[in-house]
């Protein structure tokens, strides 16, 4: 096992990493902005390097200083977290390169689920359903062309996509010249890859992705899905599992299909593979995510199983002590996403307990949220032995939390949470339509 | 705040299993320097070693200190005036703060360092700018130290090696940064008149005053291979003249093939280069 792990992110993720070190025995450093010198991450590691200034192109995603804060502190492995550096195949190489463990799959496997025309070749390929579409187009008229195949509206995406850049939905085919130039244009200058392509578009439908844990023998389970159709301008707000969507048989080939694309493309580590869900219960594959969840929790509340730790042990190279029959899915699990709505400093904190409450955050008493970073403050995180006593948990849970001196949504997420679409777990990525 | 005294630290064993550092950690790994110009890696020492030079020729930037190293003979170099400071003398927002951090981040005093020396056996006296102070520009000391150098060749009768690196004027100074143009190219036409030899060498970047000053008035200009040397920078003329500029435009090959300069010079020809000539200009009396 590694003696020393760096932890290459801030916020409640690397306490998260941390908490998981400390359990383990393994020592940690944590590395810093001049913004974070007072956050709990570093308090809680046992060392730490200010890696420079607050902007995260100043810091956190500079990828020369982390290697070299590792280096410096004789750290054998760098846990990436998720954001800012984990999905950098670059990043991930330079690792490698240097002696360093990169805790995530390697550098080729990020490359391509990053390289989303090739990824949804490779997925087709592997007999995983993918969304109907197109390969890389090269002018507006062979897009309208390919639109007429597939049936309006059809959505453009950037092969070098995420976050939302470079994608245009076009419902006619007037609309196709000019949203074929702004997409493309806008993924030239997001990506430095104009290339796009086309897909059906599938709306509304469920957003449904599948938890994966892959060792070097080639032992893949899975830790069966997360719903989280609740989402706000493409960021999730509210994640559940099990999936009221999903039944058992329904899961069964949602597992089979992630299993498949997790083979396919020689997956190794943790992941997440993202599907969509359409309302006759047909899935396809959107993405996969080659790093840990914001909303690993609430698997890890239902399956017993600490992903993180399991991340550590794996590029360590100790094998899962599980096989997929042995992975049991226990009661239900909700996580509310508490989020700033500002900067502030907290002049108050009270976080709720009880049993099988769990708050993920770096806050404190005292603690100041600067402007640069992720709006999340915390995860409120609990677990029922059914959706509707979860429910109840949660609705306590948000009402007991107390986050005073900094703009949050908590009253936005007591919102969602009462609203009758939820309740009845009806509801998808139309949610706030 | 000290928020890490308030924990305790749990004393866990650590996890038995798998492996601890990775498998072919025991070689030495160290940090490389992507090159801008090829985009290939060079571990830094072996680009310490080959004198901050990409393989594919591009010429990194070097401190004043360390060119002292490769162009001159061991142990020969005698610093002078290496107290002089600047010092904020119109009240400009900001510069004192940034002569400090600048100080602490290249460990020189000013922009430029100045002494006497022997290249190859003959004595010379020489400076060299620090692109690592805000970006060699010529505040008043920079001016007021190259001056005397020079006053102090003249009366000494040495010969004068300069090495350029300069953003230009200060702007911090305002117009007692321009006047040190006149002030330098005075002491170097007096140092000309004595008949003594002033070669120069222009690197990456050579730009605004000091490219209108002292930078140009050497008997024999020399150049770093791709540095850049102007007066007005690429894109403000660009921006000026709404065209778009040829390649090489500024370059130190378009200025060789247009006689601005004599020589390009790569790093690893410039102590042997730099010799020859001092050896060839030697004057009489001063062989002896």
């Amino acid at each position: 096992m590694f003696s020393k792990i760096l932890v290459a992110n801030r916020g409640e993720v690397a306490i998260r990493i941390i908490r998981a070190c400390k359990e383990m025995g393994i020592s940690t450093v944590a590395v810093h902005s001049t913004a974070d010198r007072e956050s709990l991450h570093v308090a809680l590691a046992d060392e730490s390097v200010c890696i420079g200034g607050p902007l995260p192109s100043e810091s956190y995603l500079d990828a020369g200083r982390i290697i070299s804060a590792a280096l410096i502190t004789k750290a054998e492995a760098i846990h990436p977290g998720y954001g800012f550096l984990a999905e950098n195949a670059r990043f991930a190489a330079l690792c490698k390169k240097h002696g360093i463990e990169f805790i995530g799959p390697g550098a080729d496997v990020i490359a391509l689920m990053g390289d989303k025309d090739l990824a949804r070749r490779a997925m087709k390929k592997a007999g995983v359903p993918v969304i109907p579409g197109t390969g890389v187009l090269g002018s507006a008229d062979e897009a309208k062309k390919a639109a007429e195949e597939l049936g309006y509206p059809v959505v453009i995406k950037a092969r070098g996509g995420g976050g939302g850049k470079g994608i245009r939905v076009v419902s006619s085919p007037d609309a196709m010249e000019q949203a074929f130039h702004t997409a493309s244009r806008e993924a030239q200058e997001a990506f430095g890859d104009g290339a796009v392509y086309l897909e059906k578009r599938i709306y509304p439908a469920r957003h449904v992705e599948v938890q994966i844990l892959a060792d070097e023998t080639g032992n893949t389970v899975s830790l069966f899905e997360r719903e989280c159709s609740i989402q706000k301008n493409n960021q999730k707000l509210v994640e559940e599992t099990p999936s009221p969507a999903v039944s058992p048989r329904l899961r069964a080939k949602l597992i089979d299909a992630a299993v498949r694309a997790a083979r396919a493309a020689g997956y190794l580590n943790a992941g997440t593979v993202e599907f969509l869900l359409d309302k006759d219960g047909n899935f396809y594959f959107m993405e996969m995510n080659t790093r840990l969840q914001v909303e690993h929790g609430v698997t890890e509340q239902v399956t017993g199983m600490d992903i993180v730790k399991w991340q550590i042990r794996i590029a360590a190279g100790v094998p899962l002590d599980v096989k997929q029959k042995d992975i049991r899915l226990d009661g239900h699990s909700i996580e509310c996403r508490i989020n700033a709505g500002g900067v502030g400093k907290v002049s108050f904190l009270h976080v709720p307990g009880g049993p099988r409450v769990r708050f993920d955050s770096a806050l404190w008493t005292g603690c100041a949220v600067p402007p640069f970073y992720d709006a999340l403050l915390g995860k409120l995180i609990v677990h029922a032995a059914t959706r509707e006593e979860a429910i109840r948990k949660m609705q306590a849970a948000l009402c007991e939390l107390v986050i005073d001196g900094v703009p949050n949504n908590i009253d936005d997420q007591i919102a969602i949470l009462s609203d009758p679409r939820f309740k009845k777990g009806d509801y998808d990525t139309s949610f706030f339509a | 705040m000290g928020l890490e005294l308030f924990f305790r630290k749990p004393k866990n064993e650590l996890e038995k299993g798998g492996r601890g550092r990775p498998r072919n950690a025991e070689m030495e790994y160290e940090l490389t320097v992507a090159c801008p110009a090829c985009g290939y890696e060079t571990p830094q020492s072996a680009l310490i070693e080959n004198l901050h030079v990409c393989r594919c020729g591009h010429c990194f930037r070097m401190s004043a200190r360390e060119r002292l190293m490769y162009l001159t003979d061991r142990g020969t170099f005698t610093e002078l005036w290496g107290d002089m400071e600047s010092e904020d003398i119109l009240g400009f927002p900001g510069y004192p703060d940034k002569l400090e951090s600048m100080r602490i981040t290249s460990r020189e005093k000013e922009a430029v360092i100045c002494g006497t020396a022997r290249i190859g056996g003959c004595a010379c006296a020489l400076f060299i700018m620090e692109p690592y102070f805000m970006m060699g520009s010529m505040g008043t000391v920079v001016g007021e130290k190259i001056t005397r150098l020079f006053e102090y060749a003249t009366e000494r009768e040495l010969p004068v090696l300069g090495v350029t690196v300069s953003g230009g004027a200060r702007m911090q100074e305002g117009t007692l940064s321009l006047m040190q143009m006149a002030k330098t190219s005075g002491a170097v036409k007096r140092h000309s008149d004595r008949g003594l030899l002033y070669i120069v060498l222009l690197t990456d970047p050579t730009t605004g005053g000091v490219t209108a000053s002292f930078a140009m008035q050497g008997d024999i200009i020399l150049a770093e291979p791709g540095a850049t040397v102007c007066f007005t920078g690429a894109r403000i003329i660009e921006q000026t003249v709404r065209k778009k500029l040829p390649p090489n435009f500024q370059k130190a090959e378009t200025m060789l093939q247009h006689g601005f300069i004599d020589m390009i010079v790569p790093r690893a020809e410039q102590w042997r280069v730099i010799s020859k000539l001092l050896m060839m200009h030697r004057r009489k009396e001063a062989q002896g």
